[in-house]
């Protein structure tokens, strides 16, 4: 059997307009957002304020590295997170004065990443919808933590480690180093492992990829996990770095993390996605959110115009993927 | 029959040409289909058959040609156009409604209305008179997903008759369908025609094409080869035309020295859905495993890898008895299952051909941490080249690929697994000739390397060409063991017919 027409094998990737608009968009639109903020605002392009702007997302940019595991398994999102966030915050400091700052904040991270765990078994276990179980269990934990401290206010001991968590080091941030540094181990996990084929395979045809041997209910109940353990330390960093926590300390942070992974070009629908294109797409948020403020509009314009990019980015994905499925 | 060539025609497509980047789809095809015609339309998967309906169906626009609809051109041709001049679609995939009852389905999209409600007396009486026409012995009341694909299917055309089309295309519409329902289609399809209806018909099925169609229409890499009378062609002139060259045989037999006995399977059950099966598969044999739709062939391989639990007996692999619950199981022990349903349980569409082929064995190619990428990058590229996957491009999207392509990926990524029994579900479905012929020596080059295998296929010359040994299953019993030389169309056709009691 011979076929006349095989060339050699190659590995060029076909050059669709998706694929040439998710390697090139994010990087544009990093540059037209630093383009249009130095001309709004004379104090856009300064090192403090960029500094500024990362160092104060790269909290809520863990939780989005977390959820890009989970949107990439197919699990859709995790609306847990301000629960897990507060739990993680709550726990850190409420821990202090009798475990001392140390086996606080890890106390807090390991109640935060139980959450998830519990996510993960209700989601990939279960099978539940992972909207409805994860709502549920924010419910819940969000509810459990505002029984335990009454509606009030949480603060922190002076110590070393909250010390630490608001330095500098090398002119750069703690917050913003953990967050590299967290990046950095996670890209490698998603797009060079086992583990990480196993998320984009259970995201692209759970089936197929059960079929195929992948343990699929942990790959997807890890993925929650993940999250829930980001969300912990999140909580933690944000506790001592603020020197106070409340149970709505993480408000909102599901949305802007969903926000960043969504502009990072990561499918809701799952099998794609890259840790790389969602640390662009915290990046984003960060810029817009502070071109809104330097700008002069009300700071609820945010939700607004992050809510209309979000929107506009599903379309785009869920246009381009119609398209690929109808050829 | 009738005499088509007396009849007006129905539509007529000169000089279609469609391109896409980097691939000429259709160059200068033509088509022309007579009222009370079946024109069938075959080709190798990639030939552009599916792109010229899509042009008919108005879902792509041609770059050049021109559409005319009895007799008058239409200059821009859209899907509402499409429907409008009375072209009705039937695909491969059913698209059904299945928590709707079969009349909502049967009106779907144009649902009878009395001021803002839906007039559902209407939408009975509709469905009740389409069925009839049909012959089909269908309550308009039932749930859609309570019947059985075949009737589900008819519940599909009788859909596209209700709107009183003038041109129906059936694309591959009996891949999914036994022996028996095919004859009900085929029914169907004679009384369509009767009426003056312009039938389309594409298959890779040449039988099929042989005994439907009137004339046919040969597509070969996007271009028009040629049109024939069914009746002055052979299957075998068919294929040459569709291929361009000579398939010295369509299905080639190794005859081996049969090694020890890789799997056993003794008085296997499931509730409801087979009983007592008692089967083996020797190394270097390819075991067949017949029966009609609904006999549970499917279930069987399915409890083998895994996929569903066994109620009672007991499975055995090289002599040692194993208990499988899950696939992961079923891969650590040596088995592979190519699933009949590619799409929704083979493939993953959006990773590439590479990530497909390795995603069984990922596990084997890395450290204790990271995948050996360019390892993993020879691997694929030597097994693409192999079982000439193509366009051999393996950082491409699988869904990309045509179907005979997928399967192949599909048998690739078993085949990296090294498993000593590979179990193969209707694994030349929906494939072209050259790709099935691909596929087939594939399998036979595992089992000469010492595999065994066991294949299932609704298409008994298949069967017959590549098994040594044809197990038949009659509604999930075991009711015959044909050794190779007793085999035939008949012999294993009585035995899933349930008219042989014991083997």
């Amino acid at each position: 059997m011979t076929d006349l027409k095989t060339p050699a094998v190659t590995f060029d990737k076909t050059r669709t307009p998706g694929t040439l608009f998710s390697t090139l968009s994010i990087p544009v639109a990093i540059v037209v957002l630093v383009v249009i903020g130095a001309i709004v605002s004379p104090s856009f392009l300064t090192v403090s304020n960029l500094t500024n702007v990362i160092n104060a997302n790269s909290t809520v940019g863990l939780i989005a590295l977390g959820m890009t595991f989970v949107m990439v398994c197919g699990g859709l999102a995790d609306l847990s997170v301000p629960a897990n966030v507060a739990m993680g915050a709550l726990v850190t400091l409420g821990a202090q004065p009798v475990v001392g700052p140390g086996a606080a904040a890890l106390l807090g991270i390991l109640v935060a990443t139980a959450g998830g765990v519990i996510n993960g078994l209700l989601v990939g276990y279960l099978r539940i919808n992972p909207i409805i179980a994860t709502l549920g269990t924010g419910s819940v934990l969000l509810g459990l933590s505002q029984l335990l401290i009454g509606g009030g206010i949480v603060y922190a001991q002076p110590s070393d480690l909250a010390n630490f968590v608001k330095s500098s080091i090398l002119g750069v941030p703690v917050l913003i180093w953990i967050f590299v540094i967290v990046a950095l181990i996670l890209q490698p996990l998603l797009s060079r492992t086992a583990y990480g084929r196993w998320n984009l395979a259970v995201g692209g045809n759970y089936q197929a990829a059960a079929a195929s041997g992948v343990p699929v209910r942990f790959t997807k109940a890890s993925a929650f996990a993940l999250t829930g353990l980001l969300s912990g330390i999140c909580g933690t960093l944000l506790a001592l770095s603020n020197g106070q926590a409340r149970p709505i300390i993480g408000t909102g942070y599901e949305f802007v993390a969903i926000t960043a992974v969504v502009i990072g070009g990561t499918s809701v629908f799952g099998g794609n996605g890259s840790i790389f294109r969602t640390v662009g797409g915290v990046i984003i948020t960060a810029l817009i959110g502070n071109l809104i403020i330097l700008s002069g509009l009300p700071t609820q314009a945010t939700g607004l115009i992050t809510g209309a990019i979000v929107v506009g980015a599903v379309g785009i994905d869920a246009y381009f993927r119609r398209k690929a499925g109808r050829e | 029959m009738t005499k088509p060539e007396q009849s007006a025609l129905a539509l007529r497509m000169t000089g279609i040409s469609k391109s896409f980047p980097g691939v000429k789809a259709l160059q200068n095809v033509n088509l022309e289909v007579r009222e009370g015609e079946v024109h069938a339309i075959v080709g190798e998967n990639g030939a552009g058959k599916s792109t010229l309906m899509k042009i008919l169906a108005g879902f792509y626009q041609p770059d050049e040609g021109e559409i005319q609809a009895a007799g008058e051109t239409v200059s821009h041709w859209t899907p509402r156009e499409a429907r409008d001049r009375g072209i009705g679609m039937i695909y491969q995939e059913l698209n059904l409604v299945p928590d709707l009852s079969v009349a909502e389905n049967i009106s779907l999209g144009a649902m009878p209305r009395r001021g803002p409600f839906v007039d559902y007396r209407t939408v009975t009486v509709l469905a009740k008179s389409v069925l009839t026409e049909l012959d089909a012995d269908i309550d308009p009341g039932t749930r859609l997903g309570d019947l059985s694909i075949s009737q589900q299917q008819l519940v599909e055309i009788a859909k596209v008759v209700a709107r009183k089309p003038r041109i129906v295309v059936f694309d591959e519409p009996t891949s999914s369908l036994g022996d028996k329902e095919t004859r009900v289609l085929f029914d169907v399809i004679e009384k369509m025609r009767s009426r003056g209806i312009a039938i389309i018909y594409i298959s890779h099925r040449l039988q099929e094409v042989m005994e439907i169609g009137d004339r046919v229409t040969v597509l070969r890499d996007g271009r028009h080869i040629e049109t024939r009378d069914v009746a002055g062609v052979t299957p075998d002139q068919m294929v040459r035309l569709m291929v361009g060259r000579d398939l010295s045989e369509m299905f080639p037999k190794l005859d081996l020295e049969l090694g020890e006995t890789v799997l056993s399977v003794t008085n296997i059950s499931r509730v409801g859905q087979f009983e007592d099966v008692t089967l083996d598969v020797r190394a270097n044999e390819i075991v067949g495993l017949a029966g009609l739709v609904g006999s549970g062939r499917t279930e069987v391989a399915r409890a083998i890898f895994g996929l569903d639990p066994i109620d009672s007996g007991e499975i055995s692999l090289r002599g040692k008895v194993v208990r499988i619950t899950n696939p992961r199981k079923g891969v650590a022990a040596g088995i592979a299952l190519v699933p009949e349903d590619r799409k929704g349980q083979g493939i993953i569409p959006a990773l590439s051909v590479r990530e497909n082929f390795t995603l069984a064995v990922i596990t084997r190619i890395t450290n204790a941490l990271l995948i050996f990428a360019r390892r993993e990058k020879a691997i694929v590229t030597d097994l693409a080249d192999r079982l000439k996957v193509n366009p051999p491009q393996i950082e491409r999207p699988l869904n990309a690929f045509s179907g005979g392509n997928q399967q192949k990926v599909v048998l690739g990524k078993w085949l990296l697994s090294e498993p000593s029994l590979l179990i193969l579900d209707e694994p030349t479905r929906g494939v072209d000739v050259g790709a099935k012929a691909d596929i087939h020596e594939i399998i036979g080059e595992f089992a000469q390397s010492g595999g065994a295998v066991l294949m299932i296929s609704s298409e008994l010359p298949e069967l017959l060409a590549v098994c040594d040994r044809i197990f038949v299953l009659h509604e999930g019993n075991l009711v015959a063991e044909i050794p190779r030389a007793a085999a035939s169309e008949e012999s294993v056709m009585r035995a899933a017919t349930g008219q042989v009691s014991a083997a």
